[in-house]
């Protein structure tokens, strides 16, 4: 499908009004797939540098421990090992991390190794540094140390209580505290038809599993005193702006580059306390590089997992019709023993605060603990799934209460497609969308009207079968300006991304970005936008993704997160190709002795070129790139700004939130998706089994559909694991229980229902190019998934309060559902009996 | 994630295989496929100083059809076995062997490792304990015949001598009346089952149930010969009174454990069911009708 470019500066006039989007839209085979397939792909660990050692960590076995005894002497001793690391040596040589939190949160002293004591299992209390990774290993098992375990702090509900403390020189454990409040909650309240308690709901701990683990490779170069890392950060400008001060060096000499990422969906970021100890391992050994591949075991442990969410004491207010209008509700956020891109996500989840529903009046009050578990980072959906998660239960829950069905209570509440672009209570612009179409698509696709006879035919057989419908949305391009409502004195704000767009020496096209993907096709996005305004095809295009310090172009914004780079990346690439398409046509009419308007490109015999209309006179790419490289005597003096090489930096459109009233626009695009399922659970093993599954997505203009069908199934796949399978459950020691593939049981094809694929496209009137960010999907199966279940089971006393549901955790709420416990879950009050 | 270091041997005859371990002393062991051997050494769980390569003694890994038996060399995959024409009469060996894993651990992973590690999650145990199993086994005393109930002492532990290896596990084929079938839900294809049940019926003329063996995995630190379970079914009718009440009983000879993969609670509620679904197609099987069965998994 062929879309028209839309630009807005009047520059652009020359490059676009000659090419009409002929690659943008087209579902054309990734540029990448070719290398990755065959195994030619870059990833750290295939890296071998002269004179590299290999770090392994001693981490601790308890959550929460008094280190009593460290010795590492006989570790030291095993012929190859080059030199140890304690956390005593480490915190003599480094800063404790900046802190994003105001108040108790900047007390907290962060170092990138314990140093007394331990607050997670898993967190490093020793390093051993050696001529290979097996000799590594052995010292490491040399390395001993004893604990004095502390009582572990483990939930919200304990965090809370300031019983046990995991940092006491924060003085509690609560990092962040704020309400969120808008419209006129008590009158909402008051002029209820209907009022429905609610009692705790849980949105569990999860994370990501992507193939490659972290890994990094640092050299502390003595000589020029600086830090070059390879690694697969992908944030790499937010960990420079961590690591610089904590290593005491200006932010100019840490490098940073990154190649081929196997996966990251966010939790790449928060690695940066791994870079900092590889670097100082470096500098001990002289600046020698050290290498760090994670473990899988590690990763479970010790990376990153997602949030964990409790929700306590929900009202909600409703209308005769079920028209939700006000939501009263108190959050407490679990992030984990340190907050390494925290409290952040205290804020982040109000860019979706209403989820894609109407309700005016709001509020929402958000506690943060720490507790002893793995730190959290920004997991896919990160901090607005939570958010949609239990938006959607109160839709599900409300409905089934009130009699209302699900798909039914959606409608009623649905912002209207006419309403768009729409003002949320806290200031938040939804772009477009019509998700009352969406769903229409989602049902027809799984012939939901076939599906409701058939559940009621299967109920009279006393089967177990529900239909549940998941909203969700995908804010994409963030402000990071709402940081500033975490901590007025957040110097962050909006959102920029660079691109540097050239005709090498030879007239090759060459596009550089400092986007950090990790599989979401940037080179070939890339090149589609390129091809557009220059005319030619994307594999004429070379794309250089990935960080680099030196050679690619960046902002502190750099980095592949917050489902943005069809907005911020490609606003920046098609910014640049356009200049660089004014300059060939500045150069092209001198050589030519022609007019800028007579001029075309297109491709010709010698590939690239621009042509006069008029003469039928041309130069290809080559000879204009000769002209201002190698071959420019007599070049007029007017053309001498012509460099071919062009930067260009797109900033997107945003204010500083109104941090006083937590108010202001929070995020520039919001891709929906709206899933639906029918899932049976079996009488007998009580296994859910997905009978059907319907997946409808809209992220405006589509550059390329073959890339965004496969990020809904890569999303699908990972909502689905989370919601049946994926649990980084704790036991009451501390212990994580899913520290193995074997526990964690990440999802795999034998759990995939096939998947029905719809797809809308309402264009986001704020991006160049209509497209809207995605790939992160919010987890909407996670909510659907939930959706059904209740649907499921409602009618057997059963409210879904938690994220994740397993045949055990199903078999164990019927239990306490015939013992009373729905009760106690759900109360309706009628302050205004409909009449 | 490296082992321990080790040396490697490489065996030609079962015969060098037993020497080698008494050569080679107490922390010697063989490797088979190495599918469990392997990964609890890269966790350093297990720490052999020595391994006795048992994958190129000729002829270890045949499936031979033998008049009245099915003989596997202990060297048959698990992909082997699911792919030999010579279990066709014999659908529950299909029903296990296909599920065992993922696709890779069942071209590497061995019946004779299988039976070995005594894991208490095997699948093989619980199915062959269903059938007429007997382990040829060689040791330096040479070869001796023991029968499958035998052959499991605890949980990793088999009554194998340190020096002695299986050779061959031999199925006498069931009745023609005979149906089996093994039924295991697993949370994905890479993990072991949460729980299983192995269920071999045979029929008399008048369709009553004239013997059968129900056993359970996952559920204890061996698999369970579920004994009441099989006495509410023999020589009475397989109806759904009969059935419920088996599956009652096997229900109470689990004896599982809370873990990742479920409460105990929810165990027992599991192989109930299982054992149930389990009869009906060994059943039906037996009555010669065609029935897939096999692992199930989450989500569908
Ligand atoms: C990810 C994963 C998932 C798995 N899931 C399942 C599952 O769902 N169900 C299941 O049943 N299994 C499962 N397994 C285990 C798999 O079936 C193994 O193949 C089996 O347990 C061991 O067989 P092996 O040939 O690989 O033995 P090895 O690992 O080579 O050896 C295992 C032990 O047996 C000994 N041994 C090997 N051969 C002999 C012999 N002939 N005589 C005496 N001793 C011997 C070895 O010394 C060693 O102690 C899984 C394995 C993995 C890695």
């Amino acid at each position: 499908m062929a879309t028209t470019l839309r630009t807005k500066t009047k520059k652009t006039k020359a490059a676009a009004s000659s090419s009409p989007a002929k690659w943008v839209g087209q579902p054309i085979r990734r540029k990448e797939e070719d290398r990755l397939v065959r195994g030619k792909g870059i990833f750290v660990d295939d890296q071998k540098l002269m004179g590299m050692l290999h770090i392994r960590f001693v981490r601790s076995s308890y959550g929460h421990a008094k280190i009593t005894r460290l010795d590492v002497s006989k570790a030291a001793a095993l012929p190859g090992v080059v030199c140890t690391l304690t956390g005593a040596e480490v915190k003599s040589m480094v800063k404790p991390f900046i802190e994003i939190g105001p108040d108790a949160g900047q007390k907290i002293a962060d170092y990138p190794m314990a140093v007394d004591k331990v607050v997670f299992q898993g967190e490093p209390v020793a390093a051993v540094v050696a001529e290979t990774r097996l000799i590594a290993e052995d010292a490491a098992e040399l390395v001993e140390v004893e604990y004095e375990p502390l009582p572990p702090v483990l939930t919200a509900e304990e965090a809370l209580k300031d019983a046990s403390l995991v940092h006491p020189e924060m003085g509690t454990n609560r990092n962040w505290h704020g309400v969120f409040e808008y419209g006129n909650i008590e009158k909402a309240f008051q002029q209820a038809a209907h009022v429905v308690h609610i009692g705790r709901l849980h949105f569990h701990r999860f994370s990501s599993t992507p193939l490659e683990n972290n890994a990094v490779i640092a050299v502390w170069d003595s000589r020029s005193e600086r830090i070059e890392y390879w690694s697969n950060n992908s944030f790499p400008s937010f960990a420079a702006q961590f690591l610089s001060p904590a290593l005491g060096v200006g932010i100019d000499q840490i490098l940073m580059k990154s190649f081929d990422i196997g996966g990251g969906f966010g939790i790449k970021i928060t690695n940066y306390p791994y870079m900092a100890v590889c670097a100082l391992a470096s500098r001990k050994t002289g600046g020698r590089p050290i290498k760090w591949a994670e473990t899988r075991t590690e990763h479970m442990q010790a990376s990153a997992h997602g949030n964990e969410r409790t929700f306590f004491d929900t009202r909600v207010a409703l209308d005769k019709n079920g028209v939700i209008t006000a939501i009263d509700s108190r959050h407490v956020d679990d992030c984990g023993a340190y907050p390494r891109y925290e409290p952040l996500g205290c804020v982040i989840w109000a860019q979706v605060l209403p989820g894609a529903y109407r309700v005016k009046n709001v509020r929402i009050d958000v506690n943060q603990v720490v507790t002893n578990k793995c730190p959290v980072g920004p997991n896919r959906g990160y901090s607005r799934m939570q958010q949609l998660w239990f938006i959607e239960r109160i839709l599900d829950i409300c409905g089934h209460t009130l009699g209302v069905s699900n798909d039914e209570m959606r409608l009623r509440n649905y912002i209207r497609k006419e309403e768009m672009p729409y003002t949320t209570p806290n200031g938040c612009v939804y772009d477009s969308g019509d998700y009352a179409g969406m769903l229409a698509l989602g049902k027809k696709l799984i012939g939901w009207d076939d599906w409701k006879k058939k559940q009621a035919a299967a109920r009279k057989e006393g089967r177990w079968i529900g239909m549940g419908i998941g909203s969700t949305l995908d804010s994409g391009t963030n402000n990071f300006g709402q940081a500033q409502i975490i901590n007025n004195f957040a110097p962050f704000s909006g959102q920029s991304k660079a691109a540097n767009v050239k005709l090498d020496i030879y007239g090759e096209v060459v596009v550089s970005l400092g986007s950090v993907p990790q599989g979401q096709g940037h080179e070939t996005t890339a090149a589609q936008v390129v091809a557009d305004v220059l005319g030619i095809s994307p594999d004429l295009v070379k794309v250089k993704p990935g960080f680099d310090t030196e050679q690619n172009v960046y902002t502190g914004h750099t980095g592949t997160y917050a489902s943005q780079f069809a907005v911020t990346g490609l606003s920046a690439i098609h910014g640049a190709a356009v200049k660089l398409c004014n300059e060939i046509s500045r150069l092209a009419a001198w050589a030519l002795k022609g007019k800028e308007k007579d001029l075309e490109f297109a491709i010709g015999a010698q590939g690239p070129e621009v042509r006069d209309r008029r003469t039928k006179k041309s130069i290809n790419y080559w000879g204009l790139a000769n002209l201002v490289n190698v071959n420019n005597a007599g070049m007029p003096e007017t053309l001498w700004d012509v460099t071919l090489n062009c930067r260009h930096v797109y900033h997107a459109p945003f204010q500083v939130p109104d941090v006083k009233r937590k108010y202001g626009n929070l995020t520039l695009t919001y891709a929906a998706q709206i899933h639906v399922a029918v899932i049976e659970v079996d009488r007998e093993t009580f296994q859910p089994k997905i009978l059907a599954y319907a997946c409808v997505d809209d992220c405006g203009r589509t550059i390329n559909p073959r890339i965004v069908e496969g990020q809904v199934h890569g999303c699908t796949a990972h909502g689905i694991g989370a919601a049946l399978m994926e649990n980084c459950a704790y036991d009451s020691d501390g212990n994580l229980m899913a520290s193995t593939f074997s526990d964690y049981t990440p999802i795999t094809a034998m759990n995939m229902p096939d998947l029905l694929y719809g797809h809308m496209e309402s264009p986001s009137p704020f991006s160049y190019n209509g497209a809207k960010g995605m790939g992160e999907g919010g987890a909407a199966p996670v909510h659907t998934v939930c959706a059904a279940l209740q649907d499921a089971l409602y009618s057997s006393g059963v409210i879904i309060d938690d994220s994740h549901n397993t045949g055990d955790s199903i078999f164990r709420a019927l239990q306490r559902a015939g013992s009373g416990g729905f009760a106690s879950m759900v109360r309706v009050e009628h302050p205004r009996p409909s009449r | 994630m490296y082992a321990h270091p080790f040396t490697y041997h490489r065996a030609q005859s079962l015969g060098e295989a037993t020497k080698l371990l008494h050569q080679l002393g107490e922390e010697s062991r063989v490797i088979a496929g190495g599918q469990s051997l392997i990964p609890l050494m890269k966790m350093r769980l297990a720490r052999p100083t020595a391994l006795i390569d048992i994958n190129f003694i000729p002829r270890l890994s045949e499936i031979k059809d033998h008049n009245s038996e099915v003989r596997f060399g202990a060297l048959a995959r698990h992909a082997d076995i699911e792919m030999s024409e010579h279990i066709a009469g014999i659908p529950i060996l299909h029903d296990c062997a296909s599920g065992i894993a993922d696709v890779q651990v069942r071209n590497q992973g061995t019946i004779g490792g299988s039976l070995a590690e005594a894991d208490p999650s095997g699948d093989w145990a619980a199915t062959l304990l269903t059938l007429e199993t007997s382990l040829v086994c060689a040791g330096p005393q040479g070869e001796r015949l023991v029968q499958m109930d035998d052959f499991f002492k605890d949980a990793y532990t088999t009554v194998l001598g340190r020096e002695e290896l299986v050779r061959e596990v031999v199925v006498t084929k069931p009745a023609k009346n005979s149906g089996g079938a093994y039924l295991a839900f697993k949370r994905s294809a890479c993990v072991y089952a949460t729980g299983s049940a192995a269920v071999q019926i045979t029929l008399d003329a008048k369709d009553t149930c004239k013997d059968v063996r129900i056993v359970l995995g996952c559920v204890g630190l061996t698999a369970i010969r579920a004994k009441q379970a099989e006495a509410e079914l023999r020589t009475k009718k397989i109806d759904e009174r009969t059935i419920a009440r088996a599956a009652d009983a096997a229900r109470e000879a689990a004896e599982p454990q809370n873990d990742m993969r479920g409460s105990a609670d929810y165990k027992r509620a599991l192989v109930a069911a299982l054992v149930k679904r389990a009869i009906g197609i060994a059943v039906r099987r037996a009555r010669g009708e065609h029935v897939e069965a096999g692992h199930e998994y989450v989500g569908r």
